[in-house]
């Protein structure tokens, strides 16, 4: 039997689980299994608005701080008196004003994606400081914060059913539609895409604006939860997020890219992080086990690679 | 291409002489020599860095981890002084120190770019993340102040040579070297082969492996240098200091206009690119600028900067295109 790249992942994601289950005391009690659903969702939707990027063989440096941006909106929106819809409404239109301003210049001017969000990240971190001069918005309404706190149904954490949906969406778009399909074509030949009809700059410029509407459900995920915003929201998951995608099999140089594979790779960043804690180690040093398993996965991949080529050259010799 | 090679730092020279006769007029103290040089002393860590990251982007790569490799160095500086004697010969053994550590860990990155064949910027996000940890870890988060230092190592931080502070010796003796190696020796020019084709240059016979390592591995040796001009320069090791630093290096060379997908780049140009966003930072300050709207400043002035210089490139690629389908 042959396993896709993504289930064996599974399979760590599930060993990884069981095996904290096993030494970490108290990995298995409700609370503490409730607090991993809490914190995974944010996490999650910033991953997969990475992994979409990186599919097209570019990046978003800029994506936690339109998290931020359009948390701010949120934020001022709901410090102002206004309703949750307005606010929900107000956060996702200053992040896919953000995104349309990063798939312009990327799309249209042609300038490497690296590059474009590199300087509107410098960009939005100054457009907040403008904004909230440095300082903390905060207290925002109780229903507010049931979006980031509350269960749904009283059982499960709403954020998680939120994150769960997107996913399938992203999966869902991802490869059954027509959008989907040239984000993979683009991805692995853009000549080639572009010569088949399909109109790249209409192609990338979606994938930015959709990046950018994971990261506003995710910064209002975030807001709820913490019932503040400040410029650094979510800042540090930006390049946890390239290593969650890349962990997950999205190929950096784009072209391939699974949503199941980001969604596994975030569940064990999530374990590992939150086992290590129980267990007692310094937190810093969870950035340690997680910069050492991306670089092991992907020493992993490059020898079995190997090793599979020398066996198909000595199964060739003896069939010749 | 030379022609256009010329145009391109000219016109980095062009904007730099603009926002300096602008600074000129809105403050008095800009156009002073103790001004200026506070602008550079203040950068030379940020010139060092790039000066390698240089090297790396030339042959399309990236590194991301430079600053936690500073960092990680100037930590180990932190604790040698606590062994080391307080003589001049421990200046000279720092800086025979420093830059092995850098050179170790930069090898580390070579040879997982190289040999592993990782993605650079997979590699060096995950020795960042490492690094940094680990750095974290140890230290606690704590920083180490002057008081511990040795009084020989504050001489040699303090020391002014004709006027000018040691620091900015140090970063023309690299600046020189770098550019030397670039031009003048069979790795350097690889370097540039390889980034403008990596095919032929392979073709040819150049070790692709072999430039690749030494790329990294030369970004390492030149971070243990900055790590010494970082903690001479705030005479201070802190383990948060340089976060995010990395970005600040790549955004210097791009605008001195290296090309991120390779085969372009000089030292002379990654330099202007550093003393164009150093004249910004200094001269928003000295203008009183709102310190809440510089980001916006350099963030949009970086944006259409690479959007200039991209749409220059297609404007020359596409003559290049027309001259081949004439013939």
């Amino acid at each position: 039997m042959k396993l896709s790249k993504e289930s064996v992942l599974g399979l760590i994601a599930l060993a990884t689980f069981l095996l904290l289950a096993v030494i970490a005391p108290g990995f298995l009690s409700s609370n503490n299994i409730n607090s991993m659903m809490f914190q995974l969702p944010e996490f999650g939707l910033i991953a997969l608005a990475m992994m979409v990027v990186i599919v097209t063989g570019g990046i978003d440096l800029s994506i936690t701080y339109i998290a931020a941006l359009s948390g701010v909106g949120a934020a001022l929106m709901l410090t102002n008196g206004y309703g949750i819809l307005p606010a929900i409404i107000v956060a996702i239109l200053f992040a896919l004003a953000c995104g349309a301003f990063n798939g312009f210049v990327v799309s249209k001017i042609g300038v490497s994606p690296i590059l474009v969000t590199l300087g509107t990240m410098v960009l939005f971190e100054g457009i907040i400081l403008a904004i909230t001069k440095g300082s903390s918005i905060s207290g925002f309404s109780e229903g507010y914060s049931l979006i980031g706190n509350g269960y749904y149904l009283g059982l499960v954490p709403l954020s998680i059913v939120i994150f769960a949906v997107f996913a399938i969406i992203t999966a869902i778009l991802l490869s059954k539609t027509s959008w989907g399909r040239s984000v993979y074509m683009y991805g692995s030949n853009e000549t080639a895409t572009l010569f088949s009809g399909v109109k790249n700059s209409r192609v990338l410029m979606k994938v930015y604006l959709y990046a950018s509407l994971l990261a506003a459900i995710s910064a209002i995920i975030m807001t709820s939860r913490y019932n503040s915003v400040k410029v650094d929201l979510g800042s540090s998951y930006l390049l946890q997020s390239v290593a969650a995608a890349v962990l997950g099999g999205t190929n950096i140089h784009g072209g391939y890219g699974k949503v199941i594979g980001t969604v596994y790779a975030v569940m064990i960043f999530q374990f590992i992080r939150n086992g290590l804690n129980l267990l007692g180690f310094h937190s810093s040093l969870v950035d340690v086990v997680i910069g050492a398993i991306l670089i092991l996965v992907l020493a992993m991949n490059f020898f079995s690679d190997k090793f599979k080529k020398i066996a198909e050259t000595k199964n060739a010799g003896k069939a010749a | 291409m030379k022609a256009l090679l010329k145009q391109k730092e000219i016109s980095i020279l062009a904007i730099i002489l603009l926002i300096g006769a602008v600074l000129s007029f809105v403050s008095p103290v800009f156009l002073t020599i103790g001004n200026f040089l506070d602008i550079i002393e203040g950068n030379v860590v940020i010139g060092i860095l790039a000066i390698g990251m240089t090297l790396i982007i030339i042959t399309s790569d990236i590194d991301v981890s430079v600053a936690a490799l500073t960092t990680a160095v100037a930590v180990s500086i932190g604790y040698l002084f606590t062994f080391l004697p307080d003589s001049w010969i421990s200046v000279l053994l720092l800086f025979l120190i420093a830059p092995v550590i850098g050179l170790v860990m930069g090898l580390i990155n070579g040879l997982l770019v190289s040999i592993i064949e990782i993605p650079a910027i997979v590699v060096t996000l995950g020795t960042l993340n490492i690094i940094a940890g680990l750095v974290l870890y140890i230290t606690n988060g704590n920083y180490v102040n002057s008081t511990n230092f040795p009084q020989s190592f504050m001489a040699f931080a303090n020391y002014e040579l004709l006027g000018l502070p040691i620091l900015i010796y140090l970063l023309a003796v690299v600046a020189i070297g770098t550019w030397f190696i670039l031009k003048h020796t069979l790795i350097g020019r690889s370097v540039l082969a390889i980034g403008g084709n990596t095919q032929s240059s392979v073709r040819v016979g150049i070790d692709y492996k072999k430039v690749k390592l030494f790329v990294f591995a030369y970004m390492g040796f030149l971070a243990g240098i900055a790590a010494i001009a970082q903690t001479a320069y705030t005479k201070a090791v802190d383990p948060n200091g340089m976060l995010g630093l990395e970005l600040t290096v790549i955004a210097a060379v791009v605008l001195g206009g290296a090309n991120i997908h390779g085969g372009r780049g000089s030292i002379h140009g990654t330099l202007l690119g550093v003393l164009l966003l150093a004249i910004m930072q200094n001269g928003m300050i000295l203008a009183r600028i709102d310190t809440y709207w510089q980001n916006v400043v350099t963030g949009a002035i970086i944006v259409i900067a690479v959007s200039y210089d991209h749409l220059s490139y297609k404007r020359s690629q596409d003559k290049l295109a027309k001259i081949e389908v004439e013939a």
